[in-house]
């Protein structure tokens, strides 16, 4: 089995770190990184808990590889905030009831993340549909959309 | 997931290159979400894994009117959905690349990929038939081109052979004032595989259909060409009786899948019901209004 040493900025640090193959993303970001915001959920693509940037999209770090993303830019869930000065998208789901358990938020934020940066004011219908990687065992969904048109009504003056 | 050595090439000649030496041992690695998921159910096993990622010249996407679309192999599902190319010349396509699956699978899973891995219960397969797409394979000895139906053999098989690669497929030019339209059917909103899909391309003179593709895929193994429902409808004034005849005819001619997600007689069904509702769409027919 062949090791690699990638080189990948997560959350503007530069990191160069020896890998096997098989490393997935997730695993590399939560074990190797101890960056646990990242939650591993289903491990088979489908509930999203694992969402991730890489290079200011959002992907399933269950679905890559560490070594896909050698020389590119992660963001987690950690490093959308700094401290206890939060993200916008995290305090609106603070006030909107976007979370229960939570377990779930942090992959919903990077999806509505990536979202918000394409398209800053979405409708509910696109809300809804750039949220559809993921799953919400907890809140019905109408506290997480409403939480991401708050967001980004905040982020954009409206 | 079993242990594997990870192979990355920096130009399309040395994946070849690694391809044919390899042989079966080796498998193509592009977005790796399908495959990913294969490796850890152990379903995919392979000893050496060659990833395309570095092939940047393969994600290009072009139009010129004369060749029609070039779409390099490594180009996502989201640069197909922003592609003005797409957009502006083949709609049709940019509106499926833009719906499939979910936004996360659309950022990292490539066209090329999602070809070679030829899981039937997919988007693209059926919307590219239907548009009369071809596949450019380079291999050792050169390139070759097929029909995508000539590509797409059975359930998760293809016609690539053991030492080529899926370098870029190919649409022609559309025919002016064609139309396309493309539907997918899903049992539940948070399922992203269809259970049957539908691609239509026609050619109008008014009312009157002068040319009809109809395409069915995921409620069968491969996608294929409904040609009894695109003759019957060719030269006909369509009316919502002639857009469900049509949908009849298709339903009869297939040969659905049964599977957990869905038996071959409700497949059956549906592909009627969206194709009844595609071609009345096209001809701009509101089948909402009238009775079922």
């Amino acid at each position: 089995m062949s090791k690699h040493v990638i080189n990948v900025t997560v959350n503007g640090e530069a990191h160069a770190v020896e890998v096997p193959a098989k490393r997935l993303l997730a695993d590399f970001l939560r074990d190797d990184l101890l960056l646990t915001g990242t939650k591993r959920g289903c491990e088979t693509g489908t509930c999203g808990a694992c969402s991730v940037l890489i290079d200011g999209e959002v992907v399933k770090s269950c679905l890559n590889l560490a070594v896909q993303a050698d020389g590119r830019s992660v963001t987690t869930v950690e490093g959308l905030g700094q401290g206890t000065n939060l993200h916008p998208l995290q305090t609106s789901f603070m006030e909107q009831g976007g979370l229960q358990c939570g377990y779930c938020t942090p992959g919903f934020l990077m999806a509505a993340h990536d979202l918000l940066s394409r398209n800053p004011s979405p409708s509910e219908e696109e809300i809804r549909e750039g949220l559809s990687g993921n799953l919400c065992r907890c809140t019905g969904y109408q506290g997480i959309v409403d939480s991401v048109k708050n967001a980004a009504e905040k982020m954009h003056g409206r | 997931m079993r242990d594997f050595d990870f192979l990355k090439p920096a130009t399309l000649a040395e994946a070849i290159a690694m391809r044919s030496s390899l042989g079966e041992e080796a498998c193509l690695f592009a977005g790796g979400t399908a495959l990913l998921l294969g490796m850890r159910q152990r379903l995919v096993n392979p000893k050496t894994v060659i990833a395309l990622g570095g092939l940047a010249d393969l994600r290009a996407i072009a139009f010129d009117s004369q060749h029609g679309l070039r779409v390099g192999a490594l180009a996502r599902h989201t640069d197909l959905a922003r592609s003005p190319e797409l957009r502006t010349h083949t709609p049709m396509l940019a509106h499926m690349a833009a719906r499939m699956a979910n936004p996360q699978v659309r950022n990292q899973g490539t066209l090329g990929g999602n070809l070679c891995y030829a899981d039937p219960a997919t988007d693209p397969p059926t919307a590219l038939m239907a548009l009369r797409a071809s596949v450019v394979l380079a291999g050792p000895d050169g390139e070759r081109t097929l029909a995508i139906e000539d590509f797409l053999v059975d359930y998760y098989a293809t016609a690539l052979g053991a030492s080529e690669i899926l370098k870029e497929i190919r649409v022609p030019p559309p025919a002016p004032g064609s139309r396309g339209i493309y539907v997918r059917h899903l049992r539940t909103a948070a399922e992203h595989r269809p259970v049957a899909n539908l691609a239509l391309v026609v050619e109008r003179k008014g009312a009157v259909c002068t040319r009809a593709r109809l395409v069915v895929g995921a409620a069968t193994a491969v996608p294929c060409i409904a040609a009894k429902a695109g003759e019957y409808l060719t030269g006909k004034t369509v009316t919502l009786e002639v857009a469900a005849e049509a949908g009849r005819r298709l339903a009869q001619e297939i040969t659905p899948i049964s599977d957990l997600r869905g038996d071959g007689a409700f497949r059956r069904a549906i592909v009627g019901v969206i194709a009844k509702r595609a071609v009345a769409e096209a001809f701009g027919l509101d089948w909402k209004g009238a009775q079922a």
